[in-house]
């Protein structure tokens, strides 16, 4: 950031630009005035330089108005005074003969945002919407609309607002699709423009002539309107046909969300459409650039909610490149969890497996995780591949690998055996906090079955001097209660140590309390401490991957084709698991 | 809709800002800097939100490409027109560096008032911006009346993709084919996920406002003459026919004919333009085959053995070829025998790089390796990426052929005999991995 020359740079260019050789040459002046903006984009303060600009303004040089121009719009909000002096070179230009300078002249007068220039600018963008050329019409019907974002207390007069109606029948799409924008602004209040019958055939039957972004913009605003017979929505839904299947992902995600709205009467149609989306989907999930492939996969998350089966056949595409980022990588991995089915698991654990041992540790972690969420459909082979990256021992790995197995078994308590089996051993190679929390939930629930669970705990309990993490703490007097509960001649002993620390010497209020709470439950005798902490094991109602009923297209349809999708990132079981599990 | 759009060289520095509504303030700059660009970790999303803003990007070489919104808006379509912008920049000054936005500091933010106006997309056409970018020189000044008509008409007009009065002393045009092959083959050597996507690019230096029919070995089309013919066609051999999974179009083409009868027709844009996008993954033709082996002797050393075969005509000559091989992290040295091309171990890559200038059809090549490992007691086992492969092939894999492409101009004197036609297929590699 060049702060240090900043106060010279504004001299010297003042010098410049006010000395009469430097503003007879034009390419000088010129080049001057770039000097200006790029220190200004940098950084730099320049509004010091605001009345020499303004002089600057009147030159029939159209490159130099255009800089000028920039500068002003930036700086116009701290000289209103001096701004008013340049409304009259802009006033003059409005009438130019070039319809370049007048639509040039009328959009920086809209731009300026200063309230105090509002009655000087109204007359100009008046007859601005009924210029003659085109593009000097686009230019005042947005300008229409930033004047009501400057002031949106003030009323923009009746008048204008059906100008502007009428101009949506101008004979070029873009200034058709600008009044749609503009009156969506003006008219928020009131919910946006009125969307009646012959506005939407008007719109739909000139769709064809907008390019992408008036294609989006119209297909957005339809959404509002409710067709009055079948036959008018079937009517509409097969001239939109073409746009379902566009080579643009915008203007397909766009009329997808467009129909599912129309037809939300009508779940089979709505089903049918995203039939036909399927493979447009599948060609953005493969485009070049990496954004667009994220944002589709983003989508296909929403639509597999209701069609589980839609992508099924084509799961290999879902499978990960080497090279491909993180963020694709664990959105793909979620997908596949999505279309795993009885003929393709064994190929799609193969799959994951090789990802378990990625680089990347978050990668690698969501391998595991989506293994165990197939795990709870298929649970022995997915046990299989989870005991066997047990054998790894790598800390990353082990720590993931303990947490799916506490969530698997929570949900598929007939796993519990195997589980046990694995678990011998592991505590050396954790080193994480969740993953030692995780073990320890996993050996005081299950500890009468893991032989070694009073001797792993040992070691925690002689350590937890120098344990930091709170919730490995409160883990570990959970679990030695548990454990003291049925294997009461081993753990005695360790019990009352961890107790007389937790109480005398802790210092955090939280585990000194729960310390307490056990110690008088412990008081009130054995049957009632087995009532307290012995609590449910696992909840198999949750989660079973197949089976699950179909969401119905309207629980999402309102948030497609919006950033709603692309905001969520982890799945919503796993938060509702940790919850129950206190 | 976008209510800023920020640039940025590799280290931070705001090249080029731009900001189209009041609710974005000169902060959400310095908070882009702060939370991606100089972030520690990897980047997690190229949608990233900070305080109910959000900033999408799009990073081309070592520029970053902002645009920032509070608004809930089509995400595909912030990246689209982010694309768009790129295209256009890259058409107007070449590559995307940041000498060349410092060079052409001007222009973008020409561009910039023209393209967005008030956060939303206007007109992005590359051939209309031409009539209101005044890039160097002294233009716009006093315009002609034909000019102004010109620019309505462009403006206004039905075909806003090809203006009249076009005139060239050579007629010509050129085609080409440009595919990408993308495969996942498994250690076994079945192929686990293949596809190509390819499109057809057309330049065309034709007069007037000609008609031009597209016709290649579509099956369906194919299918509806051998239809009419007698009986079955497939004992005429050598006609190879593809089918295409899904094909998209220009603007240009009429949709409603290929509905109907599956022929491409339409009035070509002026110059160079994409004409059709397409995805196939039935019958590709995969133009190498790779055969890896790999054997661990002991623990202190790796012996792989690597077979390329190319699988088309012998006439045909592919070009660039190289081969990637991922050698372990602990690698401490290398010996390679290779007896085509040549091969180097590259430390800082992890790999071996085996480049092979040219190599004609039908033929085998092989290298093979002896890796030294250092003794390590990590018990990681090494996890082996795939072998990757580039090339350029002179043909298209997915067998697409041209078999014609008519042109009639009926106003002006020239036939499709005069017209000068090239055609030529590159097919080059996307994702073609072979995993060990």
């Amino acid at each position: 950031m060049p702060y240090l020359g900043g106060e010279e740079t504004v001299r010297e260019l003042r010098r410049a630009l006010s000395n009469p050789n430097v503003q007879s040459d034009q390419l000088r002046y010129r080049n001057t005035i770039l000097k200006v903006i790029r220190a200004m984009s940098q950084g730099v303060d320049m509004s010091g330089l605001f009345s020499e600009m303004v002089k600057a303004c009147a030159t029939v040089d159209v490159v130099q108005k255009k800089l000028v121009y920039v500068f002003l719009c930036s700086y116009a909000a701290l000289n209103p005074e001096l701004s008013l002096l340049v409304i009259n070179t802009l006033r003059k230009d409005c009438q130019d003969p070039n319809p370049m300078v007048r639509s040039l002249a009328l959009r920086n007068m809209t731009n300026l945002r200063l309230p105090s220039l509002v009655e000087y600018v109204e007359q100009p963008l008046a007859a601005g919407l009924r210029d003659r050329a085109a593009c000097v019409r686009r230019v005042a019907v947005l300008g229409w609309a930033k004047l009501h974002n400057l002031q949106a207390s003030s009323e923009i007069d009746a008048a204008v607002v059906n100008e502007l109606y009428s101009l949506l029948r101008d004979p070029d799409p873009v200034v058709m699709v600008n009044c749609l924008r503009a009156l969506e602004e003006i008219l928020k209040d009131e919910g946006g423009v009125a969307i009646n019958k012959p506005i939407t055939h008007h719109l739909l039957n000139r769709l064809k002539e907008c390019d992408i972004w008036g294609q989006c913009q119209v297909l957005r605003v339809l959404q509002r309107y409710r067709p009055q017979s079948e036959d008018e929505l079937f009517d509409i839904l097969s001239l939109l046909d073409a746009s379902l299947v566009s080579p643009h992902p915008p203007i397909m995600a766009a009329t997808l969300s467009l129909f599912l709205s129309l037809c939300s009467g009508q779940p089979a149609v709505s089903l049918a459409a995203l039939e036909r989306v399927r493979g447009p989907l599948l060609a953005a999930c493969g485009s070049g650039s990496r954004e667009m492939r994220f944002t589709a996969l983003c989508h296909i998350q929403l639509l597999l909610r209701s069609i589980p089966g839609l992508m099924g056949a084509h799961y290999k595409r879902f499978f990960c490149g080497y090279a491909e980022p993180a963020y694709i990588k664990q959105r793909k991995m979620q997908v596949l969890v999505e279309l795993v089915n009885d003929e393709n698991v064994a190929m799609l654990l193969d799959e994951l497996k090789g990802y378990c041992t990625d680089v990347n540790a978050e990668t690698a972690q969501a391998a595991i995780t989506a293994i165990g969420r197939i795990g709870r459909s298929y649970s022995d082979r997915c046990l299989e591949i989870l005991t066997g990256l047990l054998g790894l021992k790598q800390d990353h790995i082990t720590s993931a690998v303990v947490q799916t197995m506490r969530d698997l078994v929570w949900v598929c308590p007939q796993c519990s055996d195997t589980v046990c089996f694995a678990l011998e051993g592991c505590e050396e190679t954790l080193q994480d906090s969740q993953g030692r929390q995780a073990l320890l939930w996993l050996l005081g629930v299950y500890g009468e079955r893991v032989s070694s669970a009073p001797y792993t705990l040992e070691v925690f309990i002689d350590g937890v001097r120098s344990e930091a993490s709170l919730g490995v703490k409160m883990e570990l007097l959970t679990a030695t209660m548990r454990l003291f509960l049925c294997r009461p001649a081993e753990t005695q002993d360790m019990l009352g140590r961890l107790l007389h620390y937790c109480i005398e010497e802790e210092t955090d209020m939280c585990v000194r309390d729960q310390a307490l709470l056990y110690y008088r439950l412990l008081h009130c005798g054995i049957e009632e401490t087995r009532k307290v902490l012995q609590g449910r094991r696992s909840d198999p109602s949750l989660g079973v991957l197949i089976g699950r009923p179909a969401e119905p297209v309207s629980q999402w349809a309102r948030s497609f084709n919006t950033l709603e999708p692309l905001r969520q990132g982890s799945i919503e079981t796993d938060g509702a698991l940790n919850r129950l599990k206190q | 809709m976008i209510g800023g759009l920020f640039i940025y060289n590799h280290k931070g520095e705001v090249l080029i800002s731009r900001v189209y509504r009041d609710d974005i303030g000169r902060n959400a700059v310095d908070a882009f800097r702060v939370n991606v660009i100089h972030a520690r970790q990897q980047v997690r999303s190229p949608v990233t939100n900070i305080a109910r803003t959000s900033f999408f990007h799009v990073k081309r070489s070592n520029i970053w490409l902002a645009a920032v919104t509070k608004q809930n808006v089509n995400a595909a379509m912030v990246f689209e027109f982010l694309y768009k912008m790129c295209d256009v920049m890259t058409a107007y000054f070449g590559k995307i560096s940041e000498e060349n936005i410092k060079n052409n500091f001007v222009l973008i933010y020409e561009l910039l008032d023209e393209i967005l106006d008030f956060g939303y997309p206007q007109n992005s056409e590359t051939g209309a911006l031409k009539t209101f970018i005044t890039q160097q020189g002294i233009k716009g000044q006093v315009s002609k009346t034909k000019e102004q008509s010109q620019i309505t008409s462009q403006v206004t007009g039905q075909i806003g993709w090809r203006r009249e009065g076009i005139k060239y002393r050579r007629n010509e045009l050129f085609l080409d084919v440009l595919e990408s092959v993308n495969l996942l083959m498994s250690p076994q050597g079945q192929v686990l996920s293949a596809h190509v996507s390819g499109r057809v690019v057309m330049k065309s230096y034709l007069s007037g406002m000609p008609e031009c029919k597209f016709g290649m070995n579509d099956k369906i089309v194919i299918d509806k003459q051998g239809k009419g013919g007698a009986s079955d066609d497939a004992g005429k051999s050598g006609k190879q026919s593809i089918a295409i999974d899904d094909c998209t179009f220009h603007q240009c083409v009429r949709l409603s004919k290929f509905d109907s009868e599956r022929s491409i027709s339409f009035i070509p844009p002026d110059g160079e333009y994409e004409l059709m996008r397409y995805r196939t993954t039935k019958d590709i033709i995969l133009p190498f085959r790779v055969i890896p082996l790999v054997r661990e002797v002991g623990r202190t050393k790796l012996e792989v053995k690597v077979v390329i075969k190319s699988n088309f005509k012998p006439s045909l000559l592919a070009q660039k070829i190289e081969v990637r091989i991922p050698t372990p992290l602990n690698t401490s040295g290398v010996q390679v025998i290779c007896m085509k091309g040549k091969a180097k171990y590259k430390a800082s890559e992890n790999a071996i790089v085996w480049k092979i200038k040219r190599m004609a059809g039908m033929k085998e090549s092989q290298i093979s390796a002896e890796i030294e490992l250092l003794p390590t007691n990590d018990k990681k086992k090494w996890a082996r990426p795939p072998i990757s492969m580039n090339f350029e092939v002179p043909f298209a894999p997915s067998g697409l052929k041209v078999r014609y492409l008519k042109v009639f101009e009926s106003k002006l004197n020239y036939s499709d005999h005069d017209v000068i036609k090239w055609v030529r297929y590159i097919g080059r590699s996307g994702i073609y991995e072979t995993r060990c």
